[in-house]
């Protein structure tokens, strides 16, 4: 009798430990009055509420019965969520990709060849600089959406306190950052998290080298170079400025919502869209943000340092049931029109990918310090295998982390060379 | 389960299986009403045969539909090369046994498995041992400091998993966490931003920590539920023998609920190797992939780096060892039946 409680309460806690999946309802296609739904996956931060509203808005008024759904996205674990969405029957239609991750997806197969409909996206106003990304073995994957670039956004009431000026030099930013430390002890020169890989990517290209490098037909990882090893001291040295946590990354916790509105940071390296959340979250917070952006500092005054040319690509998924709807509402969503709305929308803070739509941005605006750092923009290899590099562990990550506990960047180099390697050749 | 029941008309069919598996133990004394009984007996029990089956079928199914299936697909997919491009394009390509015998020769892998019975030896331990003593607590406690400590039982087993790994996560926080504050609060140098999570020991520590914590009432209040079910009389005679209180645990609390401690035990077992979210939460496997277990490698593995076969190949390697550790239990089991 006993045993056979026990043996019973058992049982019962084993089937509780059988986790129920819920199923997704189901997207895409057409219901049953013949009402179209077009689903479109957009990252956080990329398209502004009303900007999408307003192009959604005129796309309905002219394709009847087609409703437009949009599915906010967040960075963080993007590729599984994209892997497995062009696998579906019913994936969404429309689809932003990161700029590093495009070629990967194209090499799939599950991205719709758009080589036939250039003219209709209007290939030939893009930006060239933008364009790279999207193609794979000379055919067209999608379409560049916009670019951006991180800047250095300080404290002006901290920099004026210290007597500092915004830098045109590596020597001059880390001589800034002493005499912060000096001014005000409690607050961080710099918020710079271990993790930062797109910071330290500039350092690299900075030395004329790469985190890839090409070897005959193959790719191998790069970081155990003297060069990567040069980029990762410089890192060090500006991170030692900083007490955030060698071990993470600007998003977690997010430096723009979570760190800089709670104050005690002088200065941080971020995106427009990252500059947006921490002004909006210190007026939540009563406070009144007063940044200034400087591009990031170079070896020499008569260049910037480089950056990370991030951008996003609009891409429409190989299995898409309205793939003539998606390209209707890929031209109009990446058409020039739209585009100079966005670009005004974002203000300049977003690059749009035609010339032709640039917004002129405001004197002392984030948007103005990243033009001037468009210029030295660069991306990561293109390569289909890039994007297997980035999904997490990231191999750079653990360097970083490594390094600036102490471990001779050389063997921490070569660790993640092999990672890297291994990655960048799979498909 | 008493003699006279069996022989009323208005027991219900229902009853009959257990009825019957329970009566084994105490045949009632052959007597005159039984032989006047045994038909109607006899009649019910022939749809009995049917109904007991019809009863459990859609136990039976849904576990197929939701167990089975899946296991069987896993094993399919343990054998493809399933990556992303294979993901998305539904192309099927076979490659027999590569997946395991690339990850039997991975050194990784063997680091993995060897942190896993580590981890999970060490939190089985510590939740049987404390969750034995709070059981013991709970026992001797009176009634209302019994209900306030079973209540707050109650509340840490019905916290949600994500949910107490990010407050776990925000009291070892390297910048704002309270524990940091706690100690240099209590006069400890080195706090001002000690990082909890600095190597995959420390991280999995705390993982532990939350583990033990979790675990802990489903221990303790079934172990208060058996020790009711062991009778005052023993405990006097014990004490009329002169018995110790280690002595009378191990002498008389023990052997009763030998059951109950098997069970317990492999049940948290299963649960801590498999354990997933708590350990995954915590740090994402990290750092340097330092805190990665069997389920969050094959995780990491499988739908970090999309490599879904080799994913697969992991899940039913865990299986095969978890088999191999049940199959004591069962040795156990069927020993003890035929014993009594």
């Amino acid at each position: 009798m006993k045993r056979k409680l026990i043996a019973a309460i058992g049982v019962a806690g084993m089937m509780v430990g059988i986790a129920a999946c819920g199923s997704e309802d189901g997207k895409g296609g057409t219901d049953a009055s013949g009402n179209k739904t077009l689903t479109v996956w957009v990252m956080d931060g990329s398209a502004p509420d009303a900007w999408m509203a307003e192009v959604n808005k005129e796309f309905e008024a002219k394709h009847k019965g087609v409703k437009v759904k949009v599915e906010k996205q967040q960075w963080n674990g993007i590729q599984e969520r994209v892997t497995t969405a062009l696998s579906e029957d019913t994936p969404p239609d429309v689809l932003e990709l990161g700029n590093t991750q495009t070629a990967g997806y194209a090499a799939t197969g599950g991205l719709a060849d758009l080589t036939g409909d250039k003219a209709k996206l209007g290939h030939d106003g893009w930006n060239k600089g933008m364009l790279a990304s999207n193609e794979l073995d000379g055919k067209l994957y999608s379409a560049p959406w916009y670019a951006a670039s991180r800047v250095v956004v300080y404290d002006k009431t901290a920099f004026k306190k210290a007597g500092v000026t915004p830098p045109k030099t590596r020597q001059e930013w880390i001589d800034g950052l002493k005499k912060l430390k000096a001014s005000d002890p409690k607050t961080q020169p710099i918020y710079l998290p271990g993790q930062s890989w797109y910071v330290y990517a500039g350092f690299v290209w900075d030395e004329g080298s790469d985190l890839a490098v090409k070897d005959g037909d193959k790719w191998k990882g790069n970081l155990s170079s003297p060069q990567a090893a040069a980029a990762m001291n410089f890192y060090k040295e500006l991170q030692s400025y900083s007490t955030a946590p060698k071990d993470k990354d600007e998003a977690t916790p997010q430096q723009s919502t979570d760190i800089v509105p709670k104050g005690g940071v002088a200065s941080w390296v971020g995106l427009g869209w990252e500059a947006g959340g921490a002004i909006d979250a210190m007026k939540k917070a009563g406070k009144t943000a007063d940044f200034g952006y400087f591009p990031i500092p170079g070896k020499t005054a008569d260049k910037p340092g480089s950056v990370f040319f991030g951008g996003s690509n609009l891409a429409i998924a190989e299995r898409s049931k309205n793939k003539d709807l998606a390209k209707e509402w890929l031209a109009l969503a990446a058409g020039k029109q739209q585009m100079t709305a966005y670009a005004k929308a974002t203000e300049g803070g977003l690059l749009p990918n035609t010339d032709a739509a640039q917004f002129k941005p405001a004197a002392g605006s984030f948007a103005e310090a990243m033009a001037k750092a468009s210029s030295v923009g660069k991306i990561t290899p293109v390569t289909p295998g890039w994007a297997n590099v980035e999904t997490a562990p990231n191999p750079i990550k653990d360097y970083m982390t490594k390094v600036l506990k102490g471990e001779d960047p050389k063997k921490a180099g070569e660790a993640a060379d092999k990672v890297i390697t291994e990655r960048v050749n799979q498909q | 389960m008493t003699v006279d029941s069996q022989g009323t008309a208005t027991a219900a069919p229902v009853d009959a299986p257990g009825r019957a598996a329970g009566k084994s133990k105490t045949p009632p004394p052959p007597s005159g009403p039984k032989e006047v009984l045994q038909p109607p007996r006899g009649r019910r029990s022939l749809p009995g045969g049917l109904l007991p089956y019809l009863l459990v079928a859609p136990a039976l199914l849904s576990m197929a539909v939701l167990l089975l299936y899946p296991l069987i697909r896993n094993v399919v997919l343990s054998f493809q090369q399933v990556n992303k491009r294979e993901m998305i394009t539904r192309e099927t390509v076979w490659i027999g046994f590569e997946n395991y015998t690339k990850l039997l020769g991975d050194a990784d892998f063997w680091g993995v498995v060897v942190r896993s019975v580590g981890f999970t030896a060490a939190n089985v331990a510590l939740i049987m041992l404390l969750g034995t003593l709070i059981g013991l607590l709970l026992n001797r406690l009176g009634k209302k400091m019994r209900l306030v400590l079973s209540l707050a039982l109650m509340f840490a087993w019905a916290m949600p998993i994500v949910a107490s790994v990010t407050v776990f996560r925000w009291l070892f926080d390297e910048q704002f966490g309270v524990v940091n504050w706690l100690m240099r609060t209590l006069g400890f140098a080195g706090y001002e931003q000690h990082n909890w999570f600095e190597t995959g020991f420390s991280t999995l520590v705390i993982v532990m920590i939350l583990l033990v914590w979790g675990s802990i009432p489903f221990v303790a209040l079934n172990m208060y539920a058996g020790l009711t079910t062991v009778g005052t009389e023993l405990y006097e005679a014990a004490r009329m023998d002169g018995a110790s209180g280690w002595r009378t645990f191990w002498s008389v609390v023990f052997p009763n609920l030998k059951p109950f401690f098997m069970i317990t035990t492999f049940l948290e077992v299963i649960w801590i190797f498999k354990a997933f979210a708590q350990v995954y939460a915590m740090n994402l496997g990290g750092p340097d992939r330092g805190s990665e277990t069997l389920p969050v490698y094959a995780y990491i593995e499988g739908l970090g780096q999309q490599h879904y076969g080799l994913a697969a190949a992991i899940s039913i390697l865990t299986i095969l060892m978890l088999i191999a550790a049940m199959s004591f239990y069962f040795r156990l089991i069927l020993k003890q039946e035929d014993e009594s």
